[in-house]
């Protein structure tokens, strides 16, 4: 078996040096496996395949994993010792592994990086991927949710098309005008789901009004709790908003049964497929005018697992795949997570001009934490957004439980 | 020596070792895992020990945690009107179907057979074709129930508190009535017909005739198709992942479906171990009516 296997390994590579390839390819090259939820047409398999055709020695190779199941089969992987070298983690999810010594400090290896500055990115993403003043991966992408708004129906409604609502009061009474239940039309379309969806929106409006995680019961949360009840208690949005995620709320948006719609990027290109009429995006309103901003920050972040046996050759494969970031705007339709990149038209106006918007919004961008235990925190705002808007609970009453568990969960 | 050989061709040992070989299979792939989740409940379990089998005991803690915890009792509530509505709305409708295939019209066997349908679709499709029906703007059963004139404006099956946990329980009912309908019907069919002919003899009504005769033959049957629905109902998964994800705010969340997202959305294994416990206490009393109601059946 063994003399068979060497036997042709050894035919194979006389073959292939006849064509060049084989002779990078050296007796203690180096395996890196790099686990992420990127399918094809996503940048980590892509990114990959190109790699591995420049024969630098390290052979890379990959595993999708789907989105659900990517932490649990990390840490099981990581307990039983047969982590992957490299995975691209949720951001909320970053410091609960972190924080366990789990990804391997990169510190020192970014200071000497010639490619991997972190002052080129923006402070959300790179707050993320940080525990205690160190650094334990880098950021892969970012996205943020800003408004969605169709400016036909703002025509229709006597609603200037060029000037969206700048501040939550005149969110509402924008999405009152908007609301038509004759035509099957709501105001305004978002998601208040009992997931980690829920907490990604309300965070958000939460922060502008100055309230953060730790400290949810501000006067201010409660006011946003309340604009949110007023969309769903008026029927500004639909009750479903309750249940449906994202993706399916803008859905509601691009089949013209929603004048606004609060998401991110990633819908950008269903949206020009789908929606036939005139849209924009415009920064979230802010409580009033002159307010400070926010907004929320997802995507995925690069890290090195701390059991790698190959800590180095890890290390340039990272730095190879940040050396791509230019590629995400065109390539992959996604927002590098840095300043220093130049915007890249992708030949679609409204999408060009839909990205510079989202470009804004990213500087008030908030990670979520970073925290170990934000599923706890998350799923305590998951609550108080759900009993408040089911009438089960005052907003005040929810965002008080709330913060009595966040309480425990921070200690 | 070739006493036992012979005791292994036929005898003690063949029968012995036919048995050992699935108990084996049965105490590894389903005894194990169960020893291992009561045990993890009584530990302290972190997302880096998941790998390990020795975490420090804690004893009742987490079932002392877990009841302190508000959501606890009604979720606990949702779990029984669950069970006992689904059990009942595919008993009844199964029951009846079953007798009206009974009276063999002609295509009664192919109808029946159409019926298994909904049994053989994977519970995730069935949750994404009902999200669809349930959905409150554009849902079918909104526009159906609206045009017969039986509601004014649309119920938000799956946002409105008040009814999402009859939301996902509809769909269960039609999920599970057809194997009720089978198993039923298997049933029914193993009643001699010259029993019913005496009883007409002898002037029993149509109503005599079922309560006297169909009735306590069919006795076994009930009682494993009830059990086996408790445990089906228990088991129901995925249409709360496609329909209402146990919300909102937890009006229609389950044990199964929490222990679930205890353990996997939150990484608070313990607690999901917990709940998991607590349901197999129920398992295991559905599981002792099942087996003593075909126990005679064996005997037979």
């Amino acid at each position: 078996m063994g003399i068979y296997k060497y036997a042709v390994l050894g035919g194979a590579c006389a073959l292939a040096s006849l064509l060049n390839l084989c002779v990078a390819a050296k007796a203690d090259d180096a395996t890196i496996t790099v686990w992420s939820q990127d399918r094809d047409v996503r940048p980590a398999p892509n990114l990959i395949a190109d790699y591995n055709k420049l024969n630098t020695g390290i052979k890379v190779e990959y595993r999708e994993v789907p989105f659900d199941d990517l932490v649990n089969e990390a840490l099981r992987a990581y307990s039983t010792g047969q982590a992957p070298d490299i995975i691209a983690v949720d951001n909320p999810e970053h410091a609960l592994f972190a924080s366990r010594g789990a990804f391997l400090d990169l510190t020192d290896r970014i200071a000497k990086s010639t490619v991997i500055k972190p002052e080129v990115y923006f402070p959300g993403p790179l707050a993320s991927t940080m525990w205690e003043g160190r650094h334990y991966g880098v950021p892969k992408a970012t996205n943020t949710i800003a408004l969605y708004y169709n400016k036909d129906m703002f025509k229709a409604k006597g609603l200037d098309p060029d000037r969206p609502p700048q501040t939550w009061d005149e969110l509402v009474d924008a999405a009152r005008k908007l609301t038509d239940p004759a035509a099957n039309v709501y105001g305004i379309a978002f998601s208040a789901k009992a997931n980690e969806e829920g907490t990604f929106q309300f965070l958000p409006w939460a922060q502008m009004a100055g309230a953060s995680y730790q400290n949810i019961n501000t006067d201010g949360a409660v006011k946003a709790l309340d604009i949110w009840k007023t969309f769903i208690d008026e029927r500004l949005a639909s009750p479903d908003t309750l249940t449906r995620g994202q993706s399916d709320s803008t859905a509601t948006f691009n089949s013209g049964n929603a004048a606004m719609a609060i998401s991110g990027p990633w819908e950008l290109d269903r949206m020009v497929a789908e929606a036939k009429f005139d849209w924009g995006v415009a920064l979230l309103p802010v409580p009033e005018e002159g307010a400070e901003r926010s907004s929320s920050m997802g995507d995925f972040n690069w890290a090195i697992f701390s059991s790698t046996k190959h800590p180095d050759e890890a290390f340039k494969v990272l730095e190879y795949l940040v050396s791509q970031d230019h590629r995400m705007f065109r390539d992959f339709g996604l927002l590098p997570a840095r300043t220093d990149i130049p915007f890249a038209e992708t030949g679609e106006p409204l999408k060009d001009a839909a990205l510079k918007v989202f470009l804004e919004q990213l500087k008030y961008a908030k990670p979520r934490g970073p925290h170990p235990e934000w599923p706890k925190i998350s799923k305590a705002i998951q609550e108080a957004i759900q009993a408040a808007l089911t009438g089960q609970m005052s907003s005040r009453e929810a965002l008080d439980q709330a913060a009595k568990k966040i309480k425990v969960v921070l200690g | 020596m070739k006493g036992i050989l012979s005791s292994f061709v036929d005898g003690k040992g063949f029968d012995i070792s036919l048995v050992a070989l699935p108990l084996t299979f049965l105490l590894t792939l389903s005894g194990l895992p169960l020893i291992y989740n009561v045990l993890m409940s009584f530990q302290q379990v972190d997302l880096f020990s998941l790998g390990t089998f020795w975490r420090p005991f804690v004893g009742l803690k987490n079932y002392a945690e877990l009841f302190a915890q508000p959501e606890t009792w009604p979720i606990f509530a949702n779990t029984a009107v669950f069970v006992v509505s689904s059990i009942a709305g595919q008993f009844l409708i199964g029951f009846g179907l079953a007798l009206f295939f009974w009276t063999n019209f002609p295509g009664a066997s192919w109808l029946r057979g159409l019926f298994l349908v909904s049994w053989v679709m994977p519970g995730l499709v069935v949750g994404a074709i009902w999200s669809w029906i349930l959905s409150g703007d554009f849902g079918v059963l909104n526009f159906l129930l609206r045009e017969s004139g039986l509601t004014d404006g649309n119920v938000f099956w799956r946002s409105d508190p008040n009814y999402s946990l009859w939301g996902v329980i509809l769909a269960n009912i039609w999920f599970g009535t057809s194997f009720n309908m089978i198993l039923l019907s298997v049933g029914l069919s193993a009643i001699p017909t010259d029993l019913y002919e005496a009883a007409e003899l002898d002037g029993a009504n149509a109503w005599q005739r079922f309560r006297t005769i169909t009735l306590p033959m069919m006795r076994s049957s009930i009682g494993a198709i009830l059990a086996l629905g408790l445990i089906f109902t228990l088991q129901q998964f995925d249409l709360f992942a496609a329909i209402t994800n146990g919300g909102p705010n937890n009006s229609s969340n389950v044990a199964q479906y929490w222990a679930w997202e205890l353990s996997f959305r939150q990484y608070d294994f313990a607690k999901g171990a917990t709940v998991s416990v607590i349901m197999i206490v129920f398992v295991v009393l559905a599981s002792i009516v099942y087996v003593r109601s075909t126990r005679h059946e064996v005997r037979r």
